[in-house]
């Protein structure tokens, strides 16, 4: 440590001898010469002034006064000098004595200060120059123990509105501030770390600025039953210990989606085509994991989904970190609004950003997953199978987001790319999805509600097609549960379609046209 | 320094003096306090006072003097400290047991983030890169010191500091 801080303060000096030519530069010199030779006593040089007096150790007259009398104690008169040049060393030399003689130190530079308060007045407008050249910090110091003069902040410190905090420190001038809980917390990146809106706001649009430059979106993701299921050990049923034993089989598998984690007492299993959906993503958007998870759940399957720690750095958020109770929401994410898309499960959880959200099928793999949503099927593990790797949710999901993104970031409309809002590019390919169509509904909702309000009416308009109440020529298709009623008997005579609701919300999930010949009124009939 | 030890009767016998040293090791390294920082570790045992019997109790209770190394950092300090995270608010750096934060408000202007693999923040010209593990030399400019901890604020954006050692970059 000795060793750094005096080539520090070499290099320092060789700076300060190049800027200022003037005759002093020998006295700065001989002074050092003096200095370096002795070492510093530790009791009178002032350990606790923070800042340096660099000023007063560059006036002239000070240095002089060092150079000739060398053999004076060096350290009281020279103490301008040495306490800025030395208190960058000295401070870790003396730490083992830090409070050994301060008011000695005090007074020693108090009586310096007023000695050599006019003479450094004079010579202000030189030594500020200097000052500003070799100092160069913007940050003011607000240290109380700082002696005399305080230097002067080369640029106005704008910290009044601090941006943010760490451990309440203020992150751009170091004062500590009390906390009155106005900051956003962002837990998930380092646990003391708060930071306030406006300068979210600041780093959201250097974000966005630079995510357009490299041509990438954001991308939350949820984890349970939308990249993977997992249930608890206990939980296991008869049907399932077969997996038990294959997950032991399968230890070394680098391309394994069972994973069983002791510690948390939880089998795991990933969705099929998971890791090449998180690697095509990668390329087109900045990814996010967000959960209503534990924290320490959700860092343990970010580090299954993410071995190599490259998607999602510092980028897990967990139920901890919501600011609201149950809801998830964007503002802990540092990233703008027009350029998020977030795939969930749940739509609940975003009610302040369903524009956003693509809505996901949920993965049960897991009997007790099933259970959980009131499900009497019998689950994926339960019947030996999977859901399709090349066909299944997270590749639909997938072409989908390259639509989106190929939209998003298409040059033929234009090259102001920050006017673009992610929001309306999803809306345009949901209205794609059933364009032309024509919708009436029979027995899926009581003709008393209003039907503008039902949800089943509201997700088949926002996929494009128009809804109505009453049967014409133009209507193409009629959702029913019966095949008995009015309209679906009308539906058949005229040759429309008839199909059954589960129909509009398979298209709704895999976001193109389903057939409807799979999705008939029989079929209905036959699986309940 | 000066700490007053309690020892419970168990100890007493021949080696009370390196029980009770050895207590003292055990529960004053590491530990951190506001005035003094740090107590890195024990160099030597002063003197070790009468012991007083605690009424109701056995313990004894014995002051002892000691000698220490400890760190505290200072505002205005120069230290070394090596990069441990990085991300795009700043970078987080260790010198011993203080961690200390660089946000992007005291990096310097031409550096940028850079996310990806290995996260770093680097100049324009690729010629200066920080990124984890790698050493830099960081000012302090805030410190706040808790109970088990101490906690910084650095900037690397006045003259000579930044980084000394480049894990990544080749020579």
């Amino acid at each position: 440590m000795r060793v750094s801080s005096s080539s520090t303060l070499w290099a320092e000096m060789q700076r300060m001898m190049t800027w200022r030519c003037f005759g002093w530069r020998w006295a700065v010199i001989e002074g050092i010469i003096g200095l370096g030779g002795q070492n510093p006593k530790p009791s009178s040089v002032p350990t606790q002034s923070g800042a340096c007096d660099r000023r007063r150790c560059l006036a002239a007259p000070c240095l002089t006064a060092a150079a000739s009398p060398r053999s004076h104690n060096l350290a009281s008169l020279s103490v301008p000098l040495c306490c800025c040049l030395f208190n960058q060393g000295s401070i870790q030399l003396d730490v083992d004595s830090s409070n050994s003689s301060p008011s000695d130190a005090e007074t020693n530079v108090d009586e310096e200060n007023d000695f050599q308060g006019e003479r450094i007045k004079r010579r202000k407008v030189e030594v500020s120059e200097t000052l500003e050249v070799i100092h160069g910090s913007k940050t003011v110091d607000a240290n109380k123990e700082e002696i005399g003069l305080s230097l002067e902040s080369t640029k106005p410190n704008l910290c009044p509105p601090h941006p943010g905090f760490f451990k309440g420190l203020c992150m751009r001038c170091g004062q500590l501030e009390e906390d009155d809980g106005s900051g956003v917390a962002l837990g998930y990146i380092h646990k003391d770390l708060k930071l306030l809106t406006h300068e979210m706001n600041r780093l959201r649009g250097a974000d966005l600025k630079k995510l357009l430059r490299d041509k990438k979106l954001i991308l939350i993701l949820d984890l349970d039953h939308t990249l993977l299921n997992s249930t608890r050990l206990a939980d296991v049923t008869v049907d399932e210990e077969y997996l038990l034993k294959q997950v032991d089989f399968l230890q070394d598998d680098p391309d394994r989606s069972l994973f069983k984690l002791d510690k948390m007492h939880m089998l795991t299993k990933l969705r099929p085509f998971v890791r090449t959906f998180l690697e095509e993503a990668n390329h087109m958007f900045e990814m996010y994991v967000y959960t209503m998870a534990e924290r320490s759940y959700a860092l343990e399957m970010a580090r299954l989904l993410d071995p190599s720690n490259t998607y999602f750095n510092s980028k897990v958020i967990s139920q901890a970190d919501c600011t609201q109770r149950h809801q998830k929401g964007l503002d802990v994410v540092l990233g703008a609004e027009s350029v998020v898309v977030i795939l969930d499960d749940t739509e609940l959880v975003w009610q302040k950003h369903k524009d956003n959200l693509i809505v996901m099928e949920r993965y049960h793999y897991f009997a007790s997953s099933c259970h959980q949503f009131g499900f009497n099927l019998k689950s994926l593990s339960q019947s030996k199978k999977d859901e399709s790797d090349t066909d299944g949710a997270l590749a639909n999901i997938l072409n989908v987001l390259k639509r989106v993104h190929q939209m998003f970031f298409d040059t033929v409309l234009g090259t102001d790319l920050s006017s673009r809002d992610v929001r309306q590019m999803l809306k345009t390919v949901r209205q794609d999805v059933l364009q032309g169509c024509k919708i009436a509904f029979s027995r899926v909702f009581p003709s008393t509600a209003r039907a503008a309000d039902q949800h089943i009416w509201r997700m088949a308009e926002q996929l494009g097609a128009i809804c109505t109440t009453d049967l014409d020529s133009s209507v193409t298709h009629v959702v029913s549960t019966d095949t008995g009623t009015a309209k679906a008997r009308w539906a058949v005579q005229n040759e429309k379609f008839l199909v059954n609701p589960r129909w509009l919300e398979a298209t709704n999930y895999f976001w193109c046209r389903q057939k409807e010949d799979d999705f008939g009124i029989s079929n209905l009939k036959k699986t309940e | 320094m000066e700490k007053n030890m309690q020892l419970h009767p168990r100890h007493f016998g021949p080696h009370l003096r390196d029980k009770l040293v050895a207590k003292l090791m055990k529960d004053v390294e590491g530990t951190c306090s506001g005035r003094h920082g740090f107590v890195v570790a024990i160099t030597g045992v002063d003197d070790i006072g009468k012991g007083l019997i605690r009424e109701g109790t056995g313990f004894v209770t014995f002051p002892v003097r000691y000698q220490c190394v400890v760190f505290r950092p200072f505002k205005g300090e120069i230290l070394e400290a090596v990069v441990t995270m990085v991300n795009k608010m700043g970078f987080f750096a260790e010198a011993g047991p203080v961690q200390i934060f660089v946000s992007n408000h005291l990096i310097p202007d031409d550096m940028e983030f850079q996310s990806g693999d290995v996260p770093n923040y680097t100049t324009s010209d690729r010629s200066v890169r920080i990124q984890k593990d790698s050493e830099v030399r960081l000012k302090i400019i805030g410190t706040r010191v808790d109970a088990t901890e101490i906690f910084c604020i650095g900037t690397i954006k006045d003259d000579f500091l930044g980084v000394i050692n480049d894990p990544g970059a080749a020579a």
